[in-house]
């Protein structure tokens, strides 16, 4: 049978998720091998996979940049199976608490914004694009993820 | 006289934790500039606690690093007790000390094996390690009797380990739940303790193979720079003085007073100066100016390792990294086999208005919160981040070991781009970099 093409990518977050599945990795990573390739995890490796489709995609973060929402979009389009890991994919938060901010705080931050290309609006990545499966969490639930990643494995 | 050009750019860098490029500008032989930017996107942590419970913001702030949690949630935890005169009791302390191990387990050994094992052994992931023979790992690493797919097991055994001590104490490795402001939510399930001491005791072998490579590894990049570090009583990372290799003792309170930021072009985090002098902390700074408070067994197992401090070679960060692992593991078995736990109530504030310092050393180095509470609310936090702290200097070190390859006389060649791409990526990583968390700093100057 022909290995799985697993790819992560994050956005704007903590990568706690994406930490953590790594420690849910010291248990499962070698059983999981037999049935994947992890074709794009820059917390892993170097190799750039730029062009194809990948079977799963894990996506931890929120889309709070112009180049976020481009790039989650490509990532979209390449993507057969798409899950959102954790809160800042589902729900935006903590990541999108700008969203949320009084005058002042705006203020202090409103240069940053326009020099960094910032959206005007934080976002999910649900809110984005379509994602086919969510693992919430902060960080993602062990046992949630195992049950939904092996789904697709 | 050599008259070449050439740029290099690497958009991206890998293995690191976060998001950051890097852009080194060579004309007539000469490094003109080394752009290092943190490319992590703002999170605004210090603009978001303003206005939130005093007593939330610890869980909060443990968001801003999905790597360190812990270090943000103990050393935000620090300057809110301090503030509202919360005194910990031993037994707090001493399982923020173990959560503090777990993280150095873990944390290390992800860095170690993940993210710097790889350059050592030629390939691009730790993966790729699991198919080289006994004596690929001996040729490449001096390390005798031990395979790649080994190596690999033992550092998911280690890391496994770390995580484990996380759950017993605080719930969790990332985002702990049960460690908070006046002590844990959640007692220690006792029964428990024997089969996490046999666990931690099965990986103290791993990490002398660990050592074994790091100390083998001939990388060197030595430049006069200035070390700072807390320096604990017992190597526990909680509570101390900051000490620097230049001489200079502060406490912790006053340590913002010896710093001051440096704007990095183009670059979403800011860099910091000590004494008006780039400066480095981690691993290797705790190592040159606080081994002598290692565990007792830790100075015995990895005496061959030990006598190689202090060192000014920045690739020895990851030796001493490995000997922070046994270190503590070492002091987890002693607390775990001679401390009684018991359950406890959680402290209460003695007062609602005031601010506070806490200093801790995290995985990357000294991690500085100020805060501000009125009402029981914060009115404002100041962060020093470790990561941020050594951007100059990593700077400074990436711009000597470039001019030392142009010496060696440069061609504008796709080859010695490649090459210089990988020794400045070795240089980064040495310094295992925490982008995440680089990008958090102060905006208003409100003194």
């Amino acid at each position: 049978m022909k290995k799985k093409k697993v790819a992560i990518f994050t956005f704007t977050c903590d990568e706690g998720c994406s930490i953590y599945l790594i420690e849910i990795f010291n248990k499962k990573l070698m059983g999981w091998l037999e049935k994947m390739e992890l074709a794009y995890f820059l917390s892993m490796a170097d190799k750039r996979d730029d062009e194809s489709i990948f079977d799963i995609v894990l996506v931890e973060g929120a889309i709070t940049t112009f180049r976020d929402l481009k790039e989650i979009k490509e990532v979209r389009k390449r993507s057969k199976i798409l899950i959102g890991m954790g809160n800042c994919a589902i729900t935006g938060m903590p990541t999108c608490q700008r969203n949320n901010f009084n005058e002042k705080q705006l203020d202090e931050i409103e240069k940053d914004l326009k020099r960094f290309d910032f959206l005007p609006k934080c976002q999910s990545i649900k809110e984005v694009v379509k994602l086919d499966d969510e693992i919430p969490g902060c960080p993602i639930d062990e046992q949630k993820f195992i049950e939904v990643f092996e789904k697709y494995l | 006289m050599h008259t070449c050009d050439l740029d290099v750019s690497i958009n991206r860098l890998s293995k690191i934790e976060g998001h950051a490029d890097l852009d080194i500008k060579i004309k007539n032989g000469q490094v003109e500039k080394v752009d290092l930017r943190v490319m992590e996107n703002q999170r605004f942590y210090t603009q978001s606690v303003k206005g939130k419970p005093a007593l939330s913001v610890p869980q909060l702030v443990s968001r801003i690093c999905g790597t360190c949690s812990v270090a943000h949630l103990t050393g935000c935890i620090e300057a809110v007790e301090k503030t509202l005169e919360i005194k910990s009791s031993e037994q707090t302390m001493i399982m923020r000390k173990l959560m503090m191990y777990s993280l150095m387990i873990r944390d290390h050994a992800l860095h170690l094996y993940f993210f710097v094992a790889p350059d050592i052994f030629g390939v691009d992931s730790a993966l790729e390690i699991t198919d080289l023979s006994e004596e690929q790992i001996y040729a490449k690493s001096g390390v005798k009797g031990i395979s790649g797919k080994e190596i690999v097991h033992e550092a998911l055994h280690v890391k496994e380990a770390g995580n484990n001590l996380s759950n017993l104490i605080a719930g969790r490795s990332v985002h702990a739940p049960y460690e908070i402001v006046g002590g844990f939510s959640k007692e220690v399930d006792v029964a428990k303790i024997p089969a996490m001491i046999d666990e931690l005791k099965s990986i103290k072998e791993s990490i002398v193979h660990l050592a074994e490579i790091f100390y083998n590894c001939h990388w060197k990049l030595k430049r006069k720079t200035n070390f700072v570090a807390l320096a604990t009583p017992d190597f526990s990372f909680l509570e101390g003085v900051i000490c620097s290799s230049n001489g200079a003792c502060i406490k912790e309170e006053n340590y913002w007073d010896h710093l001051h930021t440096v704007v990095l072009p183009y670059s979403q985090a800011k860099g910091f100066e000590f004494e008006g002098k780039e400066y480095m902390v981690g691993s290797l700074a705790r190592l040159n100016l606080n081994r002598e408070n290692l565990h007792k067994s830790t100075k015995t197992s990895m005496k061959k390792y030990l006598d190689i401090f202090p060192s000014e070679n920045i690739y020895h960060n990851n030796l001493a990294q490995a000997i922070e692992i046994m270190h503590s593991i070492d002091h987890t078995i002693e607390i775990l086999e001679s401390f009684k736990f018991k359950k406890e109530e959680i402290k209460k504030p003695l007062k609602q208005d005031g601010e506070g310092v806490g200093v801790i050393e995290a995985p990357r180095g000294t991690l500085y919160y100020w805060i501000g509470i009125e009402k029981g609310m914060v009115r404002y936090a100041n962060l020093v981040i470790p990561t941020a702290q050594n951007l100059v200097n990593m700077r400074e070190d990436v711009r000597q070991a470039v001019s030392g390859i142009c010496d060696s006389g440069i061609e504008p060649h796709k080859e010695w781009e490649l090459k210089i791409k990988r020794e400045v990526e070795k240089i980064i990583r040495a310094y295992d970099p925490c982008m995440s968390c680089a990008s958090h700093f102060l905006k208003v100057n409100w003194i």
